[in-house]
């Protein structure tokens, strides 16, 4: 597909793009119209179907993958500016050298000609493909008006590391990917550049707490832990102070920062651009202990002391592989490679002192010792590019095939220019040496698709005398907290019918932009979203979980807007610890109900009725209208069923009952009711439905059944009116007990 | 009693600070188009008393996911019978419960269907049916994942409309003249007849999305659509445009937790007659507002009051009715002598000469047209300016502007001619059905009373199919009529004449059809 700009078009009017809406098929939805950003698209109100405007299209595509009966179809060229490139940084001599690699744009020229060519979709599938949801076209709105202060404003509401992820993101498979011209087959909006350009001109704002926090310390004021001060928590801690919270952030480190601080070199992450949000945190008022380890058994403790605790502390776990001679010295892990290296590539750092550390020694006009990296992700690019920094040769080994890999194809590129060789399809045999490593036998491997294992081949393996061998295939969650964070880590998968307001969307459509690796870029985003989700599930009481904690390895931009996600589920929940009042009598209350022929919706509506009549703020919605949101946004969750089954064969809650509850996420510290309406005898309905909430942490206060003597036309004590009456009445008081306090069946 | 809803409107809602998703903030679409949408839509919307799902046992048989499959079912068990008894019992057609029950009662129940109801027998069709079964995985659950491959039907067929379905109602109906199938003749030849449609719907749903089959391709879908729009079902429509226009999903569209998305790409936001509602229910079920229902309107209502007219659809009205016309004249004694000369001049000795089946009915619809293009030449208004360019079914002409909404207008006379030729077969040998039903367990023979017995002479089967004529030449006249007033006389000079010359055509074509039939009878 080629790309044309305005000036391109002027000169060959011919190569517009030709859009046709099928008439026959055309239902007049506006779903086009309503979408389209160039307004090239309006309703005939003779015959009722959409009419194109060829001279107005630019040809993105968004009417063709948001057509829900695919009605039109999008010819010719694409009609955007090219995108700029600012050069890379390419030194003579990479020995020592830190300097950062990406660049960005230069001048407010190059800026405001790539925010030019953004479209400001209606629907802008950018948003979307951005992990924390940045209001993408608002902000180069804000760029186009050179407005920094609003850019920043804007991207605040949704993110508090815009200069971080503007340089580490994988924007390709997020924002960029995501974006229209990227899913039309052309070249994205610079989003992530445009961002750093926002992040570089003016400092990202420090957090802003509100006046005379700090004057109830003791009273009222919530106070949260946070294990860990990596994007997680800083994500949290930062959310938290500026709602007014105490924030105590428990880092096992010397310094804060996690991943970024120690993870991402210099030359990705400016250790000054690393540094910022906790030099602003701490300077807000949050107390960072570090060289603080939290273990398992120590939460406990920690929720004794504060309201809540927010667990970031990642996935720390390195992966290890075990082949023969992995035992041998110089085979490392690499956490423990970049916490070297990176200390040892600042001036003064001790280069060669590291190298001998490791076993290395850089002779004079010699060949460099040659680095072995298993792994071709971040991690291990990070690893090899460190080592030719370090004077070494790098070596990177992966078993899948290059066209399924993981690695970011643009990290891919800068490491090979720097000398560091790449090999896919190869895997580690076996290691030998004298004591320490010497050989390394590498296996071919094969894989037909992305979703297979590779096998490994029968050939003769190809020997390489290495010097150190450095294990970077990714991390794991440390296994001994999932005992105390049930559920933890989850493996987000996207299965099912996904929201249709992002199938609506377009990001969906295939196919998707091809430069997200395996998948497309729209199912990616849809697993992101629900880690997202997930964060705002407590899995234990006053207990929530953010980041790689949650969901195992995955990205900063991602840990940060779980740990923003958690820190507003907990701040709308305001849990607080024992002996402490709860503030507030008022309960949010989450009324869900499956009818059939309306009388579980007439008493789920009555229920409703009378706890708002006891000032608690209700909600009452149909199971399938319920989201994570509504469920997130609720302290009291009350289910209401029809009773399915042949009087007295398979009798129990109804099936779609049944497969919502077992699609809930973890419900601690919410409490629940439950109730079914019957017309012969409800049997194991209710206790069905107990056993799973109770299963997924809901303390269950109140049940009941509701035969057709107790549904008239007048409320009853016996009916639903009675028993809202006494759900309420437990929700007085403070303390709710796990027994159920009130229990009505048939 | 205090009214729940009344005190649910009360409730304040997200009081306390509530989680908010980001994403909504960040989308800012445009508002739908509603200019001229008032007046576009309230000529064909149902009144709201006349939504049969607002009664509750109606709502819940619609609503459950086994309501179709339940349709389909007993047809599925029907029309399997049909092809293995025809294929493996009796060689005799009137014994053979294959050849008896479809040609003897089931054409003439679908007719039946059609005209009271639309498009019923789309939602219990065992064909279309059986391959949506397989296409879903599923008998009736609501599943995620499609077999096949999905496509969409190609756009320059897609172009045409009604004029492929045409094509192969025309190809089968010479291929059952050709073999004698509906005679009926050999009952295995119907049974070839049935697994060949299976067959084709099978391979059309493995290969394209929803029921493509059914909308692009089916030989009945033109002939349903067409003669269902003077059902009294206007199918499922939106109880509330404003909320459809505003519905962020299209669940109904693209399918919701419940429901499918619409198999015959219908919107019920938009929908203005029952033309292309196949009465599957499953907007109703996956629209996740409650805002679809199932609504009756007054007979002939999609044929006169739809603001929306399509060229594929007027063209496939006129040659259906050069078909019927055909197959009408084709039993009288002029078209034996005129098809003798022709088979012995085109050497083609075998009914139907493929040269005047064609023909014939390529006259019977130009003719219609060419009345259709004098009318409007005689009393269109130069002042209207009627060209638009377009493709098929996009341009309009001063000609089209006459001849589609005339076309509409034939719709009952050409319905109720179709209906009338199924009547003789019905009536002599519809209670063959019992016989052969005996037959499968091996118990009947033609000597049965039953076998022979009719429920009507020959004598009054053409005064009752006369009596049909008439009554659809009737209602095409008071349709056409109504439609000239709305759609034509406003773009015509001479009032009176456009009125008088489209209902005239309209009862000259039932006159012609009812005389058809008289002379069949003499032929006999």
């Amino acid at each position: 597909m080629t790309v044309l700009d305005e000036a391109t078009l002027e000169s060959s009017p011919v190569v517009r793009p030709q859009v046709r809406v099928l008439v026959d098929r055309c239902a007049g939805c506006q779903e086009c119209v309503i979408r389209c950003p160039a307004a090239a698209l309006h309703m005939d109100t003779v015959t009722w179907v959409a009419v194109a405007d060829s001279d107005a299209c630019v040809g993105c595509r968004q009417c063709v993958r948001t057509c829900p009966y695919s009605a039109i179809t999008v010819e010719g060229p694409i009609v955007v500016a090219e995108r700029h490139e600012p050069a890379q940084a390419r030194p003579a001599s990479l020995l020592g050298d830190l300097s950062e690699v990406r660049s960005g744009f230069g001048t407010w020229a190059e800026a405001l000609a790539e925010a030019q060519r953004c479209l400001a979709c209606p629907d802008p599938t950018c948003v979307r493909g951005c992990p924390a949801h940045n209001d993408v076209p608002a902000f180069i709105a804000a760029v186009r008006d050179r407005d920094l202060a609003r850019a920043h404003e804007v991207l605040r509401a949704t993110s508090v590391l815009p200069d971080v992820c503007a340089r580490v993101c994988n924007q390709a498979a997020q924002c960029e990917g995501a974006c229209t011209w990227s899913l039309a087959g052309g070249i994205p909006v610079a989003i992530g550049r445009l961002e750093r350009f926002v992040a570089d001109q003016l400092p990202v704002p420090p957090p802003s707490t509100p006046p005379g926090r700090g004057g109830e310390a003791g009273g009222d004021v919530l106070s949260v832990g946070i294990v860990g001060a990596g994007p997680a928590g800083i994500g949290a801690a930062w959310e938290l102070l500026e709602a007014g919270a105490e924030v105590t952030v428990y880092e096992r480190d010397e310094c804060p920062g996690g991943l970024l601080g120690w993870g991402i070199p210099d030359f990705t992450l400016p250790e000054e651009i690393a540094a910022r949000p906790w030099r602003q945190l701490e300077a807000a008022g949050v107390d960072l202990r570090c060289d603080t380890e939290i273990l398992p058994d120590d939460l406990g403790a920690l929720l004794a002391e504060h309201d809540a605790v927010v667990l970031a502390n990642g996935a720390g776990e390195p992966l290890r592989l075990r082949v023969p001679g992995a035992e041998l010295d110089g085979v490392v892990d690499a956490t423990s490679f970049l916490r070297g290296a990176k200390a040892a590539l600042e001036p003064g750092g001790g280069r060669l002192d590291f190298c001998s550390s490791l076993g290395l020694h850089l002779g004079h006009g010699g060949t460099p010792p040659l680095v072995l990296v298993l792994g071709a992700g971040n991690t291990a690019m990070d690893v090899a590019r460190s080592a030719i920094r370090l004077g070494l040769r790098a070596l990177c080994v992966d078993w899948l095939e290059e066209r399924f890999a993981l690695a970011r194809p643009d990290e891919l590129d800068e490491a090979r220019r720097e000398g560091v060789e790449v090999r896919f399809s190869r895997t580690l045999a076996r290691l030998t040496g004298e004591g320490r490593v010497a050989q390394a036998f590498l296996s071919s491997t094969a894989q037909a698709r992305p979703e297979d294992r590779p096998k490994v081949l029968r050939r003769a393996p190809e020997v390489v005398d290495v010097g150190l061998v450095v294990m970077a295939m990714g991390y794991r969650n440390d296994p001994a907290f999932a005992a105390v964070a049930p559920g933890t880590p989850q493996r987000p998968k996207v299965d099912g019918l996904p929201d249709r307001r992002w199938t609506a969307s377009g990001v969906l459509a295939a196919p998707a932009s091809g430069a997200s690796h395996r998948d497309p870029v729209g199912r990616l985003a849809l697993r992101r979203e629900q880690g997202l989700w997930a964060a705002a599930f407590a899995p234990r009481d006053r207990l929530y979980v953010a980041g790689d904690a949650l969901v195992g390895p995955s990205t900063v931009v991602e840990a940060m807007a779980q740990g923003r996600r958690a820190a507003a589920a907990l701040l709308s929940a305001r849990p607080t610890r024992p002996g402490r009042r709860r503030p507030g009598g008022a309960r949010r209350v989450l009324v869900c109900y499956e009818s059939r022929g309306g009388r579980t919706a007439r008493a789920a509506q009555e229920i409703a009725a009378v706890l708002a009549d006891h000032d608690h703020s209700v909600r009452s919605l149909s199971i399938d209208r319920v989201g994570p949101l509504e469920l997130a946004s609720a302290d009291v969750v009350v289910v209401g069923t029809w009773v399915e089954g042949l009087v007295v064969a398979r009798v129990g809650p109804a099936k779609g009952t049944v497969a919502w509850l077992a699609g809930l996420p973890r419900l601690a510290g919410k409490t629940a009711g439950i109730f079914c309406t019957f017309s012969v005898a409800p049997r194991g309905t209710l206790p069905a439905v107990r056993r799973v909430l109770e299963a997924k942490g809901a303390d269950v206060v109140a049940q009941a059944a509701f035969g057709p003597g107790e549904l008239g036309t007048e409320p009853t004590s016996f009916g639903p009116a009675g028993f809202a009456a006494e759900l309420a009445s437990r929700l007085a008081r403070d303390g709710v007990p796990a027994a159920l306090a009130f229990d009505r069946r048939a | 009693m205090v009214d729940p809803e009344a005190r649910m409107a009360a409730i304040v809602q997200d009081e306390i600070a509530p989680l908010r998703d980001p994403l909504p903030t960040a989308v800012h679409l445009r508002g739908p188009e509603r200019a001229g949408l008032a007046e576009r839509f309230a000529p064909t919307d149902p009144l709201p008393g006349a939504e049969l799902t607002a009664h509750p046992r109606v709502a819940r048989v619609v609503r459950s996911r086994k309501f179709q499959f339940l349709l389909i079912l007993p047809n599925q068990i029907i029309f399997w019978t049909v092809i293995f008894v025809g294929l493996l019992g009796t060689a005799v057609p009137g014994l053979n419960f294959g050849a008896a029950i479809t040609w003897y009662v089931w054409f003439c129940l679908v007719f039946v269907m059609m005209v009271v109801v639309g498009r019923a027998w789309c939602a219990m069709c065992p064909f279309g049916g059986f391959a949506e079964w397989v296409q879903r995985r599923s008998f009736f659950t609501r599943t995620q994942k499609a077999l096949g491959l999905g496509r969409t039907f190609p756009e320059p067929l897609a172009r045409v409309g009604f004029l492929i379905p045409v094509a192969s109602f025309l190809v089968l109906t010479w291929i059952e003249e050709f073999f004698n199938i509906a005679g009926p003749g050999n009952p295995a030849d119907t049974s070839w007849m049935v697994v060949g449609i299976v067959a084709s719907a099978l391979a059309f749903f493995l290969v394209f999305e929803r029921r493509t089959f059914c909308r692009y391709v089916c030989p009945l879908t033109t002939l349903i659509g067409t003669v269902g729009s003077m059902g009294s079902v206007a199918g499922f429509r939106t109880r509330d445009r404003e909320v459809c226009l505003t519905c962020r999903t299209k669940d109904c569209m693209r399918g919701g937790t419940d429901g499918f998305g619409c198999p015959w790409y219908t919107w019920p936001g938009s929908a203005d007659s029952n033309l292309y509602c196949g009465l599957c229910s499953e907007c109703y079920k996956a629209c996740p507002e409650g805002n679809v229902g199932l609504f009756l309107h007054k007979p002939l209502t999609s044929v006169v009051a739809p603001r929306r007219r399509r060229a594929d659809v007027a063209w496939g009205i006129a040659l259906l009715w050069g078909l019927v016309l055909y197959q009408q004249f084709n039993a009288t004694n002029a078209f034996a002598a005129a098809e003798t000369w022709l088979d012995a001049h085109l050497g083609f000795p075998h009914y139907p000469n493929p040269i005047d089946y064609l023909g014939m009915i390529a006259a019977g619809a130009l003719a219609f047209a060419a009345i259709a293009a004098l009318i409007a030449k005689g009393v269109a208004s130069p002042a209207v300016d009627f060209a638009r360019p377009g493709r098929f079914l996009e341009r309009t002409s001063r000609f089209r502007a006459f001849f589609v909404p005339m076309a509409y207008g034939l719709i009952p006379v050409m319905g109720a001619d179709y209906f009338a030729r199924q009547l003789p077969k019905f009536f002599q040998h519809a209670p063959r059905v019992v016989p052969a039903v005996a037959d499968i367990a091996g118990l009947s023979s033609t000597r049965s009373s039953v076998y022979r017995f009719s429920i009507m002479t020959n004598g009054w089967i053409v005064v009752v199919q006369v009596a049909v004529v008439c009554l659809g030449a009737l209602a095409a006249a008071w349709a056409t009529w109504r439609i000239t007033s709305k759609e034509l006389v406003p773009i015509s000079d001479h009032k009176v004449a456009v009125r008088v010359a489209t209902v005239g055509v309209a009862l000259a074509c039932g006159a012609a059809a009812a005389v058809l039939y008289v002379l069949m009878h003499a032929a006999d």
